[in-house]
């Protein structure tokens, strides 16, 4: 017999609090459609993508339903297609990812993930063709996500790739200038990238992962609020590490509806389970944010000092809950602080409250990166560059994964407004330091070598 | 050996599990299976308990009166027979229903109306409510056994539609999903 408390503390957080299963994302890997036929290659990753992933949308709602817990999206992710298509060359990829944007149209998914290259140490023929059809790609297609590693803590960082890719994000977000460069928010740069990210645009299926897979991206940031809310409600004195104990609970609590959920799906789908990524996912509506938590914890918004020490405090917390609900954790796993995608965090910036430096500070503490920001479009390739590279430091040395999925708007400067729509939301345009031009650091190329903390063998 | 049934029902005080089981056990008596709540400030228990051939329900009942009489407690003893019995044939999920929404009379007996023409057995019945000033948070979960032959979509759309009807948000969920985020 249940408690009734059981009970009602699982529908506020469905009701009120913003509960959901944010990703259901099947792994299809594309290694067995090898072919140099174009026509061939194709013609295998639409079959194999349509009919792995053919019951997936009607399997995650049955199951949704079944436990009253709706998975909001349903993706797919595949092998990185450098690899998988590497005889190609550039306007080839570019058929290539109109096939995977129309596989995803097919099996109504609302992205599809791995368009991606991995090329911490060096960029291969593959890579290089993937990289050049990118801005195209993201600009023709709706659904394809693409992502980029371009550094490792085994390998250092690829300067080569990064002045590249800053070339590439200033040619997508021209591309599609009158959408405020959008196409840039289907790419991510990556540090350190897992194999197994459910959530966009991040999500690919890695070489060393089963045939398919089922990853499950669970969220809450709404669920985690409320819970610290009540709780000062009920003790106004409480202490930090009193919170962190309350937010690892509410996590356990959250990962273990996403991997009940995701188990079965998986089951039904006969595939392999693979992850829960337990990350504060935030969307643009209020109660869903996680910024909020910070107003929550004391901190007059984010961005202000004790932002980062929070967002550690957070964080971690985040991880020990998940990592004790479950033993299949991967991922990401902790908060998302996406500014465009978080209207909290928006409107922090917009105040002036967060800068793009503060920001950068606090993705030392936090699983993902620079994420939605929205950038003046004047801002050089160079220093687009040089912003990716000290991400990807920080990420290379603290032995963890940072991104940086940035948006350089054609036409407005700092402090105008970028609209973006639906998940992706809006958000006002950060300052970039005033930096101008070139950059001779980044412009020097070569590889950042791999630090002596990788030396561990 | 015989089975029987018996129920107890009285005002709430220290003593009456102790009256009741001190007459079966000297009555040799063992006791199978009890279950016993508190509702406002009434006792409710049923015990079923296995005991000699020779006595029938109403010496039993006889026994229980007068063996705790200070208690004054109403009891029904029934025999019960001894074979297993199931309601239904086929294999069971369990499901939590639950109903938010202002007090009325009538809710339940609709709502388990709907249930029991899908054959839905209510295992357990509560009543939470924690509106007080605010009669829309009255909740009323319903624990339920679903036979796997039931059409889950037919079953959910007849209690979403009765639930308009009544002025009520009703969710219907799978009972693994509080037990994996409630439990270890």
């Amino acid at each position: 017999m249940l408690d009734h408390s059981e009970i009602l503390s699982v529908l506020d957080m469905l009701r009120d609090e913003h509960l959901d299963l944010r990703t259901v994302t099947m792994g299809v890997s594309l290694l067995s459609c090898a072919s140099d036929d174009l026509k061939r290659f194709t013609d295998n990753i639409y079959d194999r993508i349509s009919r792995k992933a053919e019951k997936l949308v009607r399997t995650c709602d049955l199951v949704g339903e079944k436990y009253g817990i709706p998975v909001v999206n349903k993706r797919v992710s595949v092998s990185p297609i450098a690899v998988a298509a590497a005889p190609f060359s550039a306007e080839q990829m570019l058929v290539v990812a109109n096939t995977l944007d129309r596989a995803a149209h097919t099996v109504d998914v609302d992205f599809i993930g791995g368009f991606s290259a991995l090329v911490e140490k060096g960029i291969a023929s593959g890579d290089q063709a993937l990289i050049d059809a990118l801005p195209q790609a993201l600009t023709e297609t709706e659904r394809v996500c693409a992502s980029i590693n371009v550094a490792t803590t085994r390998a250092g960082i690829n300067m080569d790739a990064i002045l590249l890719m800053g070339r590439q994000i200033k040619r997508a977000s021209e591309m599609s200038a009158d959408k405020d460069g959008i196409a840039c928010a289907k790419l991510c740069v990556f540090a350190n990238i897992p194999q197994d990210i459910p959530f966009m645009a991040g999500a690919y299926l890695g070489i060393g992962e089963a045939d398919v897979v089922i990853n499950v991206g669970v969220s809450g940031p709404g669920v985690v609020k409320k819970a610290i809310d009540r709780a000062l409600e009920d003790t106004p004195n409480l202490d930090l590490q009193q919170i962190s104990e309350l937010i690892k609970r509410t996590a356990y609590k959250v990962t273990r509806a996403g991997e009940l959920i995701g188990r079965e799906v998986a089951e039904h789908l006969g595939v392999r389970f693979g992850v829960v990524d337990l990350s504060l996912a935030p969307t643009p509506n209020v109660g869903d944010s996680v910024g909020e938590i910070f107003q929550s914890l004391g901190i007059g918004s984010i961005g202000m000092p004790g932002s980062t020490a929070a967002l550690a405090l957070l964080n971690d917390a985040i991880k020990k809950g998940g990592a004790f609900a479950s033993s299949n954790v991967g991922g990401l796993s902790g908060a998302f602080i996406p500014v465009s995608e978080d209207l909290n965090i928006s409107e922090s910036a917009r105040k002036g409250y967060l800068s793009l430096e503060k920001l950068e500070a606090m993705t030392s503490v936090c699983s993902v990166g620079l994420d939605m920001v929205a950038l003046p479009g004047d801002t050089s390739a160079d220093t687009l560059a040089a912003i990716i590279a000290d991400e990807m430091a920080i990420g290379v040395i603290n032995r963890k994964t940072t991104a940086a999925r940035i948006i350089p708007v054609p036409g407005k400067k700092a402090g105008d407004h970028a609209y973006f729509g639906g998940l992706l939301g809006e958000s006002v345009i950060m300052s970039v330091n005033g930096a101008t031009g070139n950059n001779l650091f980044v412009e020097r190329g070569g590889l950042i070598p791999s630090p002596i903390q990788s030396l561990t063998n | 050996m015989k089975k029987f049934i018996i129920s107890v029902l009285g005002k709430d005080r220290p003593g009456i599990i102790a009256a009741v089981t001190r007459v079966l056990f000297e009555k040799n008596f063992n006791i199978e299976d009890v279950s016993q709540t508190i509702l406002q400030s009434q006792f409710s228990g049923i015990f079923i308990v296995t005991g000699p051939d020779r006595i029938d329900p109403e010496s039993l009942y006889t026994e229980l009166r007068e063996g705790t009489r200070d208690t004054n407690m109403h009891y029904h003893v029934r025999e019960m027979d001894p074979a297993p019995f199931t309601w239904t044939e086929c294999a069971c999920e369990s499901f939590v229903i639950t109903t938010r929404g202002p007090d009325r009379k009538g809710l339940v007996s609709e709502i388990t109306a709907v249930l029991a023409n899908h054959n839905v057995n209510v295992t357990q019945l509560q009543a939470v409510f924690r509106g007080g000033v605010e009669p829309g948070k009255n909740i009323m979960i319903y624990e339920v056994d679903i036979p796997l032959d039931v059409d889950h979509q037919r079953l959910r759309s007849d209690l979403k539609s009765k639930g308009n009807e009544l002025d009520l948000e009703v969710n219907f969920q799978h009972k693994n999903i509080f037990k994996a985020m409630n439990r270890l």
